[in-house]
């Protein structure tokens, strides 16, 4: 396609969508290179918007309703697995017992 | 559709990328973290092919309680003081040519398949309009093969036994634990904010699949969770597992599909099988009772066995 050509909206939202995709696995590099627990949190969480938007992009696109359904679950759940990423590099209770009263 | 066509390569690739990062990876943290991404990725892979019911599954499940599972183990993995050695290097290459082997039964019975697939697809649409559904999934699983998802609503019970089990003799009875180790201000406004949404977002999703895509599995992953999160702010306590209540609600959803699956031998003839026209109300019914004894057992499973001596 050339410059100045007409494009149809869903060739657009798919382009929009692949680019999406594109800088999630940029994001996914950060997931790779870590190097603390707490980068490859925000990493998985960048990962979840970046997911969420491209599914929306593809659902509007390829006119798929219940993608949207898909979109609110995962969406709700990002925020639920923040709170589970914190609990799970959290130290245990013993550990922080330890610390304060050595 | 090259664009489509783009947008698929590149979902697969990211799928491969992050399948293969999970297995290299050798902290397990990282790992559970790269797991999560790779569901997350399923569920744009399963919507590209049409699956919307499968997506939703995928991201109810994978991306909420599954996480928090895996993670807790990992951190319980990271603190125990294990003895054992890690496995040697002939069961290492035995588990992995194992994983191969399955992965390439797999590829070959798909690569295959007779070319159009054999399929019932049109048959279960055509019989739809009699059960009253709009979802042909919904139907599959509620009406043709009721028997199925009447034994996928029981194994979640001797699943649950299993955790319980673990609990040590005195504290059997009691109440499992599961509090974020230093809950603060951030942890309890989400908990406060949050299980409103997902409450409305859950029965949304079980009250929907009469028609379009959702589920009592799918619902009550997104209720389980919400129940998780205040129980991991310390908002809520959770009940002791001898209190009545509980156990009532955790075989609801199964007596309720029993009751109607029995009562259906007398009115339409057969075990599972819905008298004409009361078909949809029915399996709305069971629907609600699935969805709370489905997110209540997910939860405890979470949750754990019992540490807390009945009182």
């Amino acid at each position: 396609m050339r410059w100045g050509e007409r494009m149809e909206i869903a060739d657009f939202l798919l382009t929009v969508a692949v680019f999406v995709l594109a800088m999630v696995a940029l994001g996914l590099v950060r997931i790779l290179r870590g190097p603390a627990a707490a980068d490859q949190m925000m990493a998985a969480q960048l990962f979840g918007t970046g997911g969420i938007a491209a599914l929306l992009l593809l659902g509007v696109a390829t006119e798929a309703d219940a993608v949207i359904d898909v979109a609110l679950v995962l969406a709700l759940l990002a925020a639920f697995a923040s709170v589970a990423f914190v609990q799970g590099a959290a130290p245990a209770d013993e550990d922080i017992k330890e610390k304060n009263h050595p | 559709m090259t664009l489509a066509l783009a947008v698929d390569i590149g979902l697969a690739l990211l799928v491969l990328a992050v399948a293969g990062w999970t297995i290299a990876v050798r902290d397990t943290f990282a790992a559970v973290i790269g797991f999560v991404a790779y569901g997350l990725l399923l569920a744009l892979v399963w919507v590209r092919l049409a699956a919307p019911d499968v997506a939703l599954t995928e991201a109810a499940v994978g991306s909420g309680l599954t996480g928090l599972l895996l993670l807790s183990a990992s951190a319980r993995l990271r603190h125990a003081k294990t003895s054992a050695a890690p496995p040697g290097p002939v069961l290492q290459w035995a588990a992995g040519a194992l994983c191969i082997l399955i992965a390439a039964g797999l590829a070959a019975l798909v690569l295959l398949l007779p070319d159009p697939a054999p399929t019932l697809a049109p048959a279960a649409v055509a019989h739809l309009p009699a059960t009253g559904l709009g979802n042909p999934v919904t139907g599959v699983l509620m009406v043709y093969r009721a028997i199925d998802t009447f034994l996928e609503s029981v194994v979640l019970l001797p699943a649950l036994l299993g955790v319980w089990s673990l609990a040590s003799e005195g504290d059997w009875g009691g109440a499992p634990i599961l509090r974020h180790p230093r809950p603060d201000g951030a942890l309890t406004l989400m908990a406060q904010v949050l299980p409103p949404l997902g409450i409305i977002v859950g029965v949304y999703l079980c009250w929907n699949s009469a028609d379009h895509p959702g589920g009592a599995f799918q619902g009550g992953a997104v209720l389980a969770a919400m129940w998780v999160l205040a129980l991991l702010a310390g908002l809520v306590d959770a009940p002791p597992i001898r209190q009545r209540g509980l156990r009532v609600l955790l075989v609801a959803g199964a007596a309720v599909l029993l009751a109607v699956g029995l009562a259906g031998i007398g009115l339409a003839g057969a075990f599972l099988a819905y008298p004409e026209h009361y078909s949809k109300p029915l399996i709305l019914a069971i629907e609600m009772a699935l969805v709370l004894s489905i997110a209540v057992a997910l939860a405890l499973l979470v949750a754990g066995p019992p540490v807390r001596t009945p009182s």
